[in-house]
């Protein structure tokens, strides 16, 4: 074959869509040969290839949230290790969450992939493992004040030596985790995904030469780079800014206040998270890049959420945090719930820049991920359970559209709520509802939020305790030009017929026999003022029981006729043309 | 002069392929597909075949291109759920995952029914089947009621926990049944008894909705055959790789939604056999497609997990019916290069369809397609595209790629290849979807290739993958068709039942398999298929306690003792490995207990095939493949003699489909006819 042929224009995009596919080839290997359900169900991995400066090439990703923070892994790995070889065959292992982001449960396995003697990329994957050690099973919860209640600590190691199995540290992975064969199990399924990077991109260079592989690498960051700046283009420039309260409160029982400021140019897309919170002293802080991957997530939201990722992409994106705050957390602050701070490090440049992209974006959402666990030992077999779940919600409305209900936050993804027959099966649990919260309703507007969610648990056990950590709860999400604020999220206890605890934030709760568990998660925020609302809309609203005819009537200005279902046109326009502003 | 016949009804085109058992003789026919009513283009093109009604001793149809039109366009019949208290919800909840991780404007899947039509009534069953609250009749009365005073046209009820025991469900449809006895109705638990309440109430409230549709197309048919002459069983084609008859596809339409491919899959399959080959994966590339499945051991691969409409962006519907597992691309002959944003070459989704068509066609389409690029390389002769029939114009072809190549700043020979090669690297991406990705290795199969396009691309698959041998079977552009004809009748059960797997279990897992198996022979009973004529198969979902994943298993019918048991378990341990690369020492336990029963239909020899004496001869033309610029051979297909080997570069061309032996690849024909390629 002839080398023009094999460096022409074609040949570059052949490869490019190989590079993607290899990536995905690496998930779905990890995904088939993964021992935990939280990998190969709830896909909480993530799988990349990157060049040989750490640069993200192509990622596969089950959770949005990834996205930010393969590049800090391998450049972390490449820093730490500058004056020591890595040589052919080597498999470097790490969860330190300062470097990597996330938390330690989390493991990150990166593998150089060497052509001849040079390294030409990076192979790399990380994936939750379900138990990495520390002071409850599971690893991660409330409860922390230091990451060293959090699990096991890996700092960058050579997992893999020359091709040689280090045993080591297996020895010390292994004995530090209440599921070691599982944990040994799902690294296998990581190494194996590695494994299939190297013998693909291998040969791709074999068949296709190591300039043309080069040259694709190139030609991905160059076109990544290129659509982020026409994207950004289309944004106005200028300096937009946000404020939120935390429910947290401080010493002096004042809502802990959140900030944010976005300046965005021709070429730069900048986040200063300046000003904000000391990290505190209870898991309720992020490592910097995993802030970064949240603002990432958001960013790409606005530029185009259906590229493909990749470093050219976020190349004019830059974030600044100051050390030591909630969002740019230093050892030994816990943050094995990260999740739950991220999301509002996401959400405060999702509300400052709205109003500049609004046909990009919706009005607040529910936020939190709303994870429940409910566990204990099991009166039918004397066995231990543990329900652990996320819970979906109300989303915010659109300019043009209302808020979907029942949606999973963005933190979380391809991720899908529990099947409740599956559930009522495997727990001792019977579940009495499982609906649309019409309840707590909606952030009202011209177009309104979507409905959460409620899921009543009635318990058919003994010994159960019940943990949560919920944000959104009390500071509601934000409606946007006029619309509504949305709702709260919270679990209610219910005994004997009566409510005995409505909470946000609660450790091993004891439950008795026949306790109802009522999750409730709150509606989005509305967009534009209710007084808009086509009134046929309303009335579809009322007609399929979203809201009543009081309702119609007091937040919409919309006068309904309940014998005929019908709008009464000539009351209606009376009575908004009596309120026009 | 009995004749089979197999009309399939496509977008564009109704196909006719008959079969003429005792001289074994094919007539192909095709006519415009007629969207207003179905039924008058298949026998529009039944007519135009000269077929009488009285000659046909088997007739098989298709609806699946009306029932994706009735879902995709959303018309269809204003539906009723009848749901569990506490529960009408679960149709708009789903799932609730954002396959669309970065848009925030991400949109679910709208419901088929809104939620003012959605009726709880109070009942409640346990999972074990046990009745908590008897059915309300009072809450049904007033459903039914309100179906009266809202004119509905289709009924679906889906009762929580209804896979473990119907009783509610049936007690309801009965009630439903004696107050409106017109009404279709959809019981949840007729179409699956598996777990899963959102999965199973939509596909009640899917088939519901096609449902008075479909029958008005079936019973219009129906009757035009029967007027027609015809005497003889009347079958459709199924989603699962089989057929069953009108009157089932009455009962459960939704069991039609992919059965549009499944023909050439099944076709491939009866070469596999005709051959010996067990494992074979096969290529279809039409005008807007290209489409991959896999033949594991013999048998069609089948997925349980299916969703109408599922994309990279979005969920989909899904619909718990048992799908042949097909991976499909939008690259076909017919599909359109373009260049992107950032300047690189791209080719489909976007197809020039049929009408206009591609540029060469000289019907008034001017964008560059595959096709296209295939007569600026040399491989199509533009005087010989279906027979000659088609005229190809390649001067209009050189102009519709003009201006990429300006663009690219690159000749239009070699724009050209370049689209030919971004849509084979995208075809063995796909085929690695099916093979690969789901832990089978193509070194170990054969491909078949057919479709009107998918014998220029099958060589350069082949190579990439390592697969050693490509067939391409007679007649390849119509091949879908003729695998219809091949078709056995075939109906499936399933129960979900979470037992471990032990010697006490297996008996009552037995009884399951014993008690479907009845069901399924009076089914097949009223088909007419003969006791001889049944075969079953038995599953069982089986996987490691405290995982959530299942591999299907199949497990022997005879008594269950140990020895079955062992037989069982280490099946079970085998496949796990194949399929998740490994085992696990933990107890098994079962989820679902699958059957599925087949009424063998007698299958036609395929006749041997006689080589036409030599007229046209070896010629030679210039062709551009991608390894480089060739004078290749160009032979007729049916002169092609049995001593004759062809040694590549060859282009071996017939009326419906053109063939590519690439350099050094050796092509020679078989006893049947087919073309085999040995692939370097």
């Amino acid at each position: 074959m002839n080398s023009e042929l094999k460096s022409d224009p074609f040949t570059i995009t052949i490869i490019k869509n190989a590079l993607k596919s290899i990536s995905e080839e690496m998930f779905s290997t990890t995904a088939r040969s993964a021992q935990s359900p939280i990998i190969y169900d709830v896909l909480d991995f993530s799988t990349c290839i990157t060049d040989s400066q750490g640069n993200v090439i192509s990622q596969a990703t089950g959770i949005p949230l990834f996205i930010g923070v393969f590049d800090y892994t391998v450049k972390g790995i490449i820093d730490h290790y500058k004056n020591e070889n890595i040589e052919p065959g080597d498999i470097i292992i790490t969860n330190d969450p300062y470097i990597s982001g996330t938390h330690l449960n989390d493991v990150a396995l990166i593998a150089p992939i060497f052509y001849k003697d040079t390294i030409v990329a990076y192979a790399a994957s990380k994936g939750h493992w379900l138990d990495i050690g520390g002071m409850s099973f599971g690893s991660w919860g409330p409860g922390r004040s230091e990451i060293f209640q959090e699990g096991l600590f890996i700092p960058p190691c050579k997992l893999y030596k020359a091709n040689k199995l280090n045993l080591d540290v297996v020895k010390i992975l292994k004995s530090n985790s209440r599921l070691p064969n599982i944990l040994i199990g799902d690294m296998e399924a990581q190494i194996a995904g590695l494994r299939i990077a190297n013998t693909r991109i291998l040969r791709l260079i074999d068949k296709y030469g190591l300039a043309s592989f080069f040259t694709s690498i190139e030609k991905i960051l160059n076109d990544g780079k290129y659509i982020a700046n026409r994207r950004l283009n289309e944004i106005p420039n200028g300096l937009y800014e946000a404020v939120d309260y935390l429910d947290e409160e401080d010493e002096n029982g004042h809502k802990i206040k959140i900030h944010a400021q976005i300046k965005i140019t021709e070429n730069e897309f900048i986040v200063d998270f300046t000003n904000n919170p000391n990290q505190l002293p209870f898991s309720m802080n992020t490592t910097y890049p995993a802030t970064v991957a949240a603002v990432r997530v958001v960013y790409m939201s606005i530029i185009d959420p259906h590229i493909v990722f990749n470093q050219g992409i976020v190349s004019p994106l830059k974030v600044i945090a100051p050390r030591g705050t909630i969002f740019n957390a230093i050892k030994p602050a816990p943050v094995s719930v990260y999740w739950e701070s991220l999301t509002y490090a996401a959400d405060l440049v999702w509300k400052a820049v709205a109003p500049v992209v609004k046909e990009k974006i919706t009005a607040g959402h529910f936020l939190s991920v709303v994870a429940e666990i409910i566990a204990g030992i099991n009166n039918k077999n004397n066995e231990p359970f543990a329900l652990v779940e996320p819970n979906p919600g109300g989303w915010g409305a659109g300019i043009d559209k209302d808020g979907e209900s029942a949606l999973v936050s963005f933190a979380d993804g391809e991720t899908y709520a529990s099947s409740v027959e599956i559930l009522e099966r495997r727990y001792p649990i019977m579940v009495e509802r499982y609906c649309l919260n019409i309840e707590d309703g909606v952030g009202h507007g011209k177009y309104r939020g979507g409905f959460g969610i409620i899921k009543d648990y009635r318990i058919l056990n003994d010994v159960t305790e019940l943990t949560t950590d919920i944000n959104r709860s009390i500071v509601p999400p934000w409606g946007i030009e006029g619309g509504e604020n949305g709702t709260g999220n919270y679990i209610v206890i219910i005994r004997n017929g009566k409510e005995i605890l409505r909470t946000r934030k609660i450790s091993s709760f004891k439950l008795l026999r026949n306790d109802i568990v009522s999750i409730r998660t709150g509606g989005g925020g509305g967009w534009g003022n209710p007084f808009l609302r086509d009134p046929k809309m309303v009335l579809e609203d009322v007609k399929n029981g979203f809201i009543d005819i009081k309702t119609a009537k007091e937040k919409y200005l919309v006068i309904i006729n309940p014998t005929m279902m019908e709008i009464d046109w000539k009351e209606t326009d009376m009575l908004r043309n009596k309120f026009q502003l | 002069m009995p004749t089979r016949v197999a009309i399939d009804v496509g977008g564009t085109f109704t196909d006719l392929c008959a079969l003429n058992e005792d001289t074994g003789e094919f007539v192909f026919v095709k006519d415009l597909t007629t969207p207003s009513n179905f039924a008058i283009g298949v026998l529009g093109v039944l007519k135009k075949s000269g077929i009488k009604g009285e000659e046909i001793d088997r007739f098989i149809g298709t609806g699946s291109t009306m029932v994706i039109n009735s879902l995709t366009e959303r018309k269809g019949a204003k539906v009723l759920l009848v749901t569990t208290k506490g529960f009408r919800d679960v149709l708009e909840i789903q799932r609730s995952n954002r396959t669309d991780l970065y848009n925030f404007r991400y949109q679910k899947p709208i419901p088929f029914v809104p939620r003012r039509y959605r009726i709880e009534v109070e009942e409640r069953i346990d999972y074990s089947g046990n009745i908590l609250k008897p059915l309300n009749k009072e809450d049904v009365l007033k459903a039914i009621e309100f179906c009266k005073r809202e004119r509905f046209e289709s009924v679906a009820i889906a009762f929580f926990n209804s896979y473990a025991n119907p009783a509610h469900e049936i007690e309801c449809y009965n009630l439903f049944k004696k107050a409106l006895p017109n009404m279709p109705i959809t019981l949840s638990h007729e179409l699956t008894r598996e777990w899963r309440e959102y999965e199973r109430t939509n596909t009640a409230v899917m088939n519901a909705f096609v449902q008075p549709k479909v029958q008005q197309y079936i019973e219009t048919l129906e009757k035009g055959l029967r007027d027609f002459g015809v005497k003889t069983p009347l079958h459709i084609m199924q989603s699962n790789g089989g057929v069953s008859t009108f009157e089932q596809a009455l009962r459960a339409p939704i069991y039609q939604v992919e059965s549009g491919p499944i023909g050439g899959v099944i076709g491939s399959a009866t070469i596999g056999k005709a051959l010996g080959l067990k494992n074979i994966i096969t290529l279809d590339v039409g005008g807007t497609t290209a489409k991959t499945s896999l033949i594991f051991d013999g048998k069609l691969r089948i997925n349980t997990d299916y969703s109408i409409g599922k994309t990279q962006f979005f969920p989909g519907y899904p619909v718990k019916v048992p799908v042949v597992d097909i991976v499909e691309i939008g690259n076909g002959g017919g599909s359109i290069a373009w260049i992107d944003e950032v300047g690189s070459l791209r080719v489909g989704p976007v197809s020039a369809g049929a009408d206009p068509g591609p540029a060469c066609y000289n019907r008034g389409g001017d964008k560059p397609t595959l096709t296209d690029a295939f007569v600026i390389t040399g491989v199509l002769n533009p005087d010989y595209f279906l027979g000659g029939e088609i005229k190809l114009n390649k001067e209009l072809a050189y102009r519709a790629y003009s201006s990429l190549s300006e663009i690219m700043g690159k000749s239009v020979e070699e724009v050209a290849l370049g689209a030919i090669r971004l849509a084979t690297a995208n075809m063995i991406n796909a085929v690695k979807l099916i093979s690969v990705r789901r832990g089978f290795d193509p070194r170990d199969f054969t491909l078949i290739a057919f479709g009107g396009a998918g014998p220029m691309f099958a060589t350069a698959i082949a190579k990439d993958l390592l697969i050693k041998k490509v067939i391409v079977p007679r007649v390849p552009g119509v091949f879908s068709a003729w695998g219809m004809l091949m078709t056995d009748v075939k109906h499936d059960y399933v129960q979900t039942k979470v037992m471990r797997l032990n010697l006490d279990s297996l008996k009552e897992l037995y009884n399951i398999i014993n008690e479907m198996k009845e069901m399924a022979m009076k089914q097949l009973e009223s088909e007419y298929i003969n006791k001889n004529d049944m075969y079953f198969e038995a599953y069982f979902d089986i996987r490691y306690l405290g995982q959530e994943h299942t591999v299907s298993t199949e497990v022997p019918i005879k008594n269950p003792d140990r020895k079955v048991l062992k037989i069982i378990e280490n099946r079970f341990h085998r496949l796990h490995y194949k399929q998740y690369t490994f085992k696990l020492n933990d107890p098994l336990e079962v989820v679902n207990v699958r059957l599925s029963a087949y009424g063998k239909v007698r299958k036609p020899q395929i006749s041997t095939f006689k080589p036409k004496e030599k007229s046209f001869g070896v010629n030679y033309r210039k062709v551009i493949l991608e390894d480089g610029m060739y004078n290749a051979k160009v032979l007729r297909r049916d002169e092609i003699q049995y001593d004759e080997t062809i040694l590549g570069p060859a282009i071996i061309e017939e009326p419906t489909a053109t063939t590519v032996v690439r350099n050094n690849e050796l092509a020679y024909i078989d006893k049947f006819g087919n073309l085999i390629i040995e692939v370097k």
